[in-house]
């Protein structure tokens, strides 16, 4: 049907308007199931960073589980700045790292989780978030309360099809980093480094993923920035 | 309400004019989520949900739409949709929609949805319409399926992730999985068999060479 | 640049848009019958995800993603239009396929004559879509890695699309058992060229 450019016109205008108001609607009528979601998969992340969570896929209602764990063993979150001083009036969850890894250091707010398990022991859990080669990498950090040695990590990215792309999310990889040390002897900061295998790992690095130079390399970048700025305030715990 | 054309509307794209297997649609945005039964699953019937109502909405506005932006609108339909679909996947099934990803969006340029559009909807009543959707829906979903069944029995030895080669003790004489039926290229290599099959059992589908 | 280099390869060869992800499928049975129809769709879909995954780079930045609106006005910042990126993108492909091609009938009719029937075709290939949508998953950083994962991803299409061609050309005086023949041997040969195209995951960047 040939119709006059007025009534195309209008009817595109129209339908524009209709299809508009429809997906703003449900795009907000959605928006608190979805971020509720997002929030029970980061506090699962946080959980598992110290080994806590892992009964997830027996429990009834994954969201009362973890909400259950997370309020049970995470004692305490606050945020710092890069001087190690606590700022108070914000919330450590809603904290954006994208956000703040775009700022200056002096200017970043930085959340810490605190875990404390049943017998007394307590780590303190520090997000990262760096660029892989592919799109974002990011993850947490626990540290023991020596504020030395690492208790457990958790890294993921963006996963499209399985078999492809990084294997940072492995167990084997993970694994490697519990019980290593991000100061050395006398006290300074030297991180992990993740390097070829083959180079004999010391107290403070590991093996790089099988042929994943590139990948590995970022990470390594991504646990010095985003560890550097929480030194002072690790130092003032000590 | 459901004479026997309409009854043909409904079953022919499940067999002779399968969607997949014989008038080659869709293909794009489907295979590459049939590693697990799963997201399969949730991938047929977002493409169910997408294909009917979309048939249903273009079959209703049929008479109104100007030709000129004919391709436009049927893009818009289907796209509203989509990020309808999307949106409630992320809110209601979180895991399954991460896993699902970019494949969500691609539904838009699935061929077969635009296909029955332009050939069926914009020229028939509502009711057959939304059979017709319905059928080919079927007849892409369960390929998909099929697919996935195979491909997670025998890459990761569960189906619906149940371990069911583990509990009936396949392992223990001696049975590995094939890792391979995991990767992506398996995906074609299987609809490629289904083809064969079926054409074995009609001989009118073969092609010339 | 070695940053560039590694997404193009990348793009190209180890998560090859058909191989890896089937998209553009259709399109790619279809043409892949002669290696001259092939090479010719193959150029267009390079040539036209160079210009729709910038483009809609531009818009993923500087208008969808919370908070890109503050360019306009701070009061903007917490606003999140990412509910619109399939429905922008789709339509800025759309308009911009359509608008090549009234550009290039004026300009050159020679590449129209070659890319012309081709064009069309293109607005509805899920590797254009599957493009703007990967660019987005991936957040890349600035405009040149787009660029460059727009180059690879399209070279590695054509590669795949011009393979298959040349090799359906052969088997046509193959003795294919009846059924298989046509599409049941096409798809049965795009699983081994993905199969082959999986010891590039070898090199892992």
């Amino acid at each position: 049907m040939n119709r006059s450019n007025l009534y195309t016109f209008m009817y595109a205008s129209v339908m524009v308007i209709i299809v508009a108001a429809l997906l703003s609607l449900a795009a907000t009528g959605l928006k608190p199931l979805q971020d509720k979601n997002e929030e029970i998969a980061k506090k699962l992340d946080i959980l598992n960073t110290v080994g806590l969570g892992m009964e997830v896929g027996e429990a009834d209602s994954k969201n009362v589980y973890v909400e259950a764990e997370f309020d049970k063993f995470i004692t305490e979150s606050f945020v710092v700045n890069a001087k190690g001083e606590r700022v108070d009036g914000i919330d450590a969850f809603t904290i954006n790292l994208t956000k703040e890894n775009a700022k200056e250091v002096d200017k970043r707010t930085l959340p810490v989780y605190v875990c404390t398990h049943e017998n007394g022991a307590q780590n303190y859990i520090f997000p990262v978030l760096g660029k892989g080669l592919w799109g974002p990498i990011w993850g947490y950090v626990a540290l023991n309360d020596d504020f030395v040695s690492i208790a457990g990590v958790v890294f993921d990215h963006k996963g499209e099809t399985p078999g492809l792309g990084a294997e940072i999310n492995t167990p084997p990889f993970q694994d490697q980093f519990i019980d290593k040390k991000i100061f050395d002897s006398s006290g300074k900061f030297v991180s992990i480094q993740v390097n070829k295998i083959g180079i004999p790992v010391t107290e403070s690095s590991v093996d790089a993923i099988t042929g994943g130079t590139i990948t590995s390399k970022s990470l390594e970048e991504m646990l010095y920035d985003c560890l550097s700025v929480y030194e002072s305030f690790i130092n003032k715990q000590k | 309400m459901f004479s026997s054309k309409n009854m043909k509307l409904l079953t022919n794209p499940l067999g002779d004019s399968n969607p997949i297997t014989v008038q080659v649609l869709g293909i794009c945005s489907a295979l590459a989520v049939t590693a697990k039964l799963k997201p399969a699953f949730v991938m047929a019937i977002s493409v169910l949900v997408v294909m009917t109502l979309s048939n249903v909405i273009i079959s209703l506005l049929r008479k109104t739409i100007p030709n000129r932006i004919r391709i436009i609108v049927q893009l818009v339909v289907i796209a509203t949709l989509v990020i309808l679909v999307d949106e409630v996947l992320r809110a209601f099934v979180y895991d399954v929609s991460k896993q699902l990803s970019v494949f969500v969006g691609l539904i838009i340029t699935n061929c077969i949805i635009m296909g029955r559009l332009e050939a069926f909807a914009l020229a028939n009543k509502p009711w057959d319409s939304f059979l017709d959707g319905l059928g080919n829906a079927f007849g892409y979903g369960w390929i998909l399926i099929v697919v996935a069944f195979f491909r997670e029995l025998l890459g990761s030895g569960t189906v619906w992730g149940y371990p069911v080669l583990d509990k009936i003790g396949l392992y223990d004489i001696g049975y590995e999985n094939n890792g391979l039926m995991i990767l992506s290229p398996m995906a074609l290599i299987v609809v490629g068999i289904i083809i064969w099959i079926q054409r074995s059992r009609n001989k009118d589908l073969i092609e010339s060479n | 640049m070695e940053n560039l280099i590694n997404i193009f390869v990348k793009g190209a060869f180890i998560e090859n848009m058909i191989l890896a992800y089937f998209l553009g499928m259709c399109s790619y049975l279809a043409v892949s019958k002669t290696v001259k129809t092939s090479m010719g769709l193959g150029f267009a879909v390079i040539f036209v995800l160079l210009i729709t995954i910038p483009v809609n780079f531009l818009i993923e930045n500087y208008i969808l993603q919370e908070g890109a609106l503050s360019w306009i006005s701070p009061k903007l910042a917490e606003v999140d239009l990412g509910f619109l990126s399939f429905i922008l993108f789709i339509a800025v492909i759309a308009s911009i396929v359509q608008l090549t091609e009234m550009i290039i009938e004026k300009i050159s009719p020679t590449l129209y004559n070659a890319l012309g029937i081709f064009l069309p075709l293109i607005a509805v290939n899920c590797a254009i879509l599957g493009g703007a949508l990967f660019m987005q998953e991936r957040a890349y950083n600035n405009i040149g890695e787009a660029i460059s994962f727009a180059m690879g991803s399209g070279f590695g299409w054509l590669l795949a699309v011009v393979g298959l061609a040349a090799i359906r050309e052969k088997i046509r005086y193959s003795n294919v058992p009846p059924a298989l023949r046509g599409l049941g041997i096409t798809f049965i040969i795009v699983g081994l060229m993905g199969i082959a195209f999986m010891s590039f995951m070898g090199i892992k960047l």
